[in-house]
């Protein structure tokens, strides 16, 4: 009994200090984890949208952000779309719900600033009073608009889907006809050296360029990536006299309409990214097209 | 382990080849097999190896003397596991770049056998100096033994040295994959223990 009683104390103080240790450390780490991370997504898009330190992003150029929740409101879902809108010079936010097949039911103003909005508590507190006590609501996803000046340049959206072990997180850019402009992976848990490889430029430029109707057939095909199209994929000889711009871009448009090359070794991974790019993308023009339609029904004055 | 006592640079080398984790004590065959199909692949695994490695050898043979021998293994994983946390926070919040490239190995180790064994067999019976320079060691020769396999593999498989064209074509795809490390694994530990007993009979004829 003497033996039970010392072995249960000694493991709670191991747990115990153990969870103290990682506790701690967390708060401290805390902080700054988060900074890198909203960093890291920032330089990611403007990186997609052609942007870098050699090519500063332009003054005019701007990224709002969309969200989505779903609402509950006692048993029947909407949709709740956060608006970025400019009313009398002053930028806010405001809800619109609608019925998931697209039908306008209300709008309503929220108390919350645009630099605000980017903080997920900050959301939940505006939308919390300013809808029913008695809807309760969760967030769904978030799509940004990039623009230059008052014209849409491209759609940024981030996307998450089950890869082969854990979730894949992505950001997928869009232009303005849904054709893909790029594909970033932010974050995976693939194994290297099979499934980690979806964040070589050979295998996620693959995507780059294709048209959004070549996109929703697109299939993952089993067969070696050829040499010439690994090449203008990774690009690396571009700076060195190699390869030139003009040859990278005519191999790509020779590859354009072919299938996904599967990694090697790493068939369910590819077909993963594959499958999470094209719904991410049908998703994402259907929502939007809808939105549009009930935005201009109800001259919402949005910022894009 | 013998009474014999062992320096510090002993313990170091012994890690490396005598008591090589992958090719000697056939530790941590997971990794081994599955990741070391780059020279890259294997340097980061083994780097963040050798950091839990070493402190979770510290920590464990500074407190060996208050853990109750029947939970021993639960707290060693408790341990490697706070470590992991550790280390994987700070390397995202200080050192982002690295996170970036580090990130995915960091997160496989809590389920490594080789620092388990380690606790089990070294720290837990020794002071703290000689664990560190233990951890040390062995932290180096699982480095060595994954970047050996990633070398051949690599080099095999795709023709290239750290993502450098050295070959100029393929020699062999079948080595990058699973399959092979199998292989590899096997051979590189078959020429381990020739060289050892080349080495022991010549010693005897001295």
């Amino acid at each position: 009994m003497k033996e039970i009683i010392r072995i249960t104390i000694g493991l709670t103080i191991s747990c115990l200090v153990a969870a103290i240790v990682m506790g701690s450390v967390f708060a401290i780490t805390d902080k700054a984890k988060k900074h890198n991370e909203h960093v890291r997504v920032q330089d990611t898009m403007l990186g997609l949208l052609g942007y870098g330190k050699t090519n500063p992003p332009p003054s005019d150029l701007r990224l709002v952000t969309i969200y989505r929740y779903t609402l509950n409101e006692q048993g029947n879902i909407r949709l709740g779309y956060m608006l970025p809108v400019s009313e009398t010079g002053r930028e806010t936010y405001e809800l619109m719900v609608v019925t998931p097949d697209g039908n306008f039911v209300e709008k309503l103003p929220l108390k919350i600033t645009t630099e605000a909005a980017s903080e997920a508590p900050e959301r939940e507190t505006a939308l919390g009073s300013a809808l029913k006590p008695s809807t309760s609501f969760s967030f769904a996803d978030s799509a940004i608009v990039a623009l230059k000046g008052k014209d849409r340049i491209a759609y940024l959206l981030p996307s998450e889907f089950p890869g082969f072990k854990t979730f894949v997180k992505v950001i997928l850019a869009l232009d303005t006809r849904f054709s893909v402009i790029g594909l970033e992976i932010m974050e995976h848990e693939e194994d290297p050296g099979l499934g980690a490889e979806i964040v070589q430029p050979y295998f996620k430029n693959q995507f780059k360029g294709k048209p959004f109707d070549r996109l929703k057939e697109l299939k993952v095909i089993k067969e070696p990536l050829p040499d010439e199209y690994k090449a203008a994929l990774e690009g690396k000889g571009l700076g060195k006299g190699t390869i030139s711009r003009a040859e990278v871009d005519a191999l790509r448009q020779k590859y354009q309409g072919k299938e996904i090359f599967s990694i090697t070794g790493a068939t369910i991974s590819s077909r993963a990214v594959t499958n999470g790019v094209i719904s991410a993308a049908k998703k994402f023009s259907y929502r939007l097209k809808a939105l549009e339609n009930v935005i201009s029904a109800q001259q919402i004055a949005v910022v894009f | 382990m013998k009474a014999r006592k062992k320096t510090n640079s002993q313990l170091l080398f012994d890690g490396i080849l005598k008591e090589n984790p992958i090719f000697r004590l056939a530790l941590s065959m997971c990794p081994a097999v599955g990741i070391s199909t780059s020279v890259m692949n294997g340097i980061l695994l083994g780097v963040a190896v050798l950091f839990v490695q070493v402190f979770s050898s510290c920590t464990i043979s500074a407190v060996k003397n208050y853990i109750h021998p029947r939970i021993r293994i639960p707290t060693y994983t408790l341990t490697i596991a706070t470590w992991v946390t550790v280390i994987d926070l700070m390397l995202a919040a200080y050192f982002p770049a690295a996170y970036k490239e580090m990130g995915i190995f960091v997160k496989l180790i809590v389920a490594f056998a080789i620092i388990t064994m380690r606790l089990e067999t070294f720290a837990c019976k020794n002071p703290v100096g000689p664990s560190f320079w233990d951890g040390i060691g062995m932290g180096l020769g699982f480095t060595f033994g994954m970047v050996a396999l990633g070398f051949v593999r690599e080099l095999l498989g795709m023709g290239t040295i750290l993502g450098y064209d050295v070959l100029g074509f393929r020699p062999l795809l079948f080595f990058v994959l699973p399959a092979a490390g199998f292989f590899c694994v096997g051979l590189m530990m078959a020429i381990f223990n020739y060289m050892e007993i080349v080495y022991n009979r010549r010693r005897k004829a001295q």
